[in-house]
């Protein structure tokens, strides 16, 4: 069975002064079997986001390869089986919440009816049944995030890739993320995230990879890799410094 | 077909949404007060003036709107990082840069033909009639130079900010209804080089007059021929679709980074 995440030797260059390069991500290797929830981490810059990027087809990679259920990232059909939460909560807010999960299904194709069902279900998974007639632009940013991740499962994916679902929820809107990556997993579903709340981490990875300068400098189970009495956050520390 | 159709209805949506339509009813108001209000030197019962103010300022409508809302579309996506998940969809980039001139020039088709019934109508009122044949010609080559302005701003906007696309959009737009027509009188005077430079110009540009039969419906000239017709439709088409291609190479490899375009 093919991973859900392949990439190998992967190199991106971003142009910088005076037509220098600055390399973001320098030979990047991993993998994610299908079915787990794997935990990406790093400081700030250490080239999460410009990972995520290359294997959502944003960015071209300066060379390595990226492969996603072993469909070149390029292809446009590998992304029929994935779903994707930005960082920041962006989305159309002249649209109500069920008008955005209907625009996403009709973007991925499905039928009418289909797309019905996903709206409702997806909404009553996030918690926003009742402010689904209500235009984006009066959600909370916890509300924003809930239905960003309701959009990014409008198809039903095999992989969801979360670039840091938590970032700026209060502890009962993380609670609510943790959650719905509970129910991601137990449907058998691959969950790659990026995060800086390592104790959400802890709780939720099968698995975690650590970034830094563009490198993977430990990955692993958790409990594989933290010492007894150690934390993750201890660990992290060690590993990128 | 269902993905182009989609983005195109999310910019007709936004426009309705986000109150632009408010900025076509105060362009239309003005137009209506400034097509009810002309008596100048006296000239209030010459219908035929009343034909030439009311077209121009049509056409000058119908440019801003189509410059405006053009240009801003892939730069506000951008701005505003939509683009990531709607990139993170089976949606490729030749369909965003095609739904948004459809959603584009359908929202401006609108407008310009509320334009166009308007001062048919306030024509009648002042007791002047409009040739049917040639009224359906002039709109519908109107129409479809307004996809070609349109897919000139689209296709400045996918490496250029709002501003700076719609500024290009309108110098080059101005330039190729102006100054182009009288080309050929300079290729003629130049020399070398230059006469390569103009010759090159004058057919790369798009040449908007083709377009324009504003003097058939004012002085109630005969309709152009069809076969003619058809041709300028051919033309702008295919301007169209060349204007949008040059767009899509500039956009199909594009990093997008956020807030890159404020």
């Amino acid at each position: 069975m093919s991973n859900a995440i392949d990439i190998q030797n992967l190199v991106v260059e971003f142009p910088g002064a005076r037509g220098s390069a600055v390399r973001a991500l320098q030979g990047l290797s991993l993998s994610v079997a299908p079915g787990q929830v794997y935990g990406f981490l790093g400081p700030n810059g250490a080239g999460k986001t410009t990972t995520m990027h290359v294997l959502l087809g944003f960015i071209e990679a300066t060379a390595g390869a990226a492969r996603l259920f072993d469909e070149d990232v390029r292809q446009t059909i590998a992304r029929r089986r994935i779903g994707y939460l930005p960082e920041q909560p962006d989305t159309y807010r002249f649209l109500t919440g069920r008008e955005l999960l209907l625009t996403a299904g009709r973007l991925f194709g499905l039928s009418r009816a289909a797309r019905n069902a996903q709206a409702d279900e997806l909404l009553a998974l996030v918690g926003l049944e009742t402010a689904a007639n209500r235009r984006l632009a009066t959600y909370s940013r916890g509300m924003l995030q809930r239905i960003g991740l309701a959009q990014a499962l409008v198809n039903d994916p095999d992989l969801v890739i979360l670039d840091e679902p938590a970032s700026g929820l209060d502890p009962l809107g993380r609670l609510r993320i943790r959650e719905i990556i509970a129910v991601l997993r137990k449907r058998g579903k691959t969950v790659f995230f990026s995060s800086h709340e390592l104790s959400e981490v802890e709780r939720v990875c099968d698995c975690v990879g650590i970034l830094a300068n563009g490198r993977l400098v430990a990955e692993g189970r958790v409990a594989e890799l933290v010492k007894a009495g150690e934390s993750l956050e201890q660990y992290f520390i060690k590993a990128v410094s | 077909m269902i993905r182009i159709l989609t983005l195109a209805w999310l910019v007709w949506l936004e426009m309705l949404r986000r109150k632009d339509i408010y900025v076509m009813f105060i362009l239309l108001a003005a137009f209506l007060a400034t097509l009810m209000a002309l008596n100048l030197f006296g000239l209030s019962q010459v219908v035929s003036y009343l034909k030439e103010i009311g077209l121009l300022l049509a056409w000058v409508c119908s440019w801003i709107l189509a410059v405006s809302l053009s240009t801003r579309q892939l730069p506000q996506e951008e701005r505003q990082g939509t683009i990531f998940p709607l990139l993170a969809k089976p949606v490729n980039r030749a369909e965003i840069l095609i739904g948004k001139w459809l959603g584009a020039w359908v929202v401006v088709s609108a407008a310009t033909l509320l334009f166009y019934a308007l001062l048919a109508v306030v024509v009648v009122l002042r007791g002047g009639v409009f040739g049917g044949v040639v009224l359906a010609q002039a709109g519908l080559l109107h129409l479809v130079l307004l996809g070609i302005i349109i897919a000139l701003g689209i296709a400045f906007s996918t490496r250029l900010n709002a501003d700076a696309a719609s500024a290009l959009t309108y110098v080059v737009t101005l330039a190729a209804w102006l100054v182009l027509p009288r080309v050929p009188d300079l290729v003629f005077m130049a020399r070398g080089a230059m006469q390569t430079g103009l010759m090159v110009i004058y057919y790369a540009l798009p040449h908007l007059e083709l377009f324009d039969l504003r003097s058939r419906l004012v002085y109630g000239w005969p309709p152009v021929s069809g076969i003619m017709v058809l041709w300028i439709l051919v033309y702008g088409l295919l301007m169209t679709a060349v204007l949008l291609t040059l767009g899509w190479l500039a956009y199909r490899n594009k990093r997008f980074a956020r807030g890159a375009m404020l």
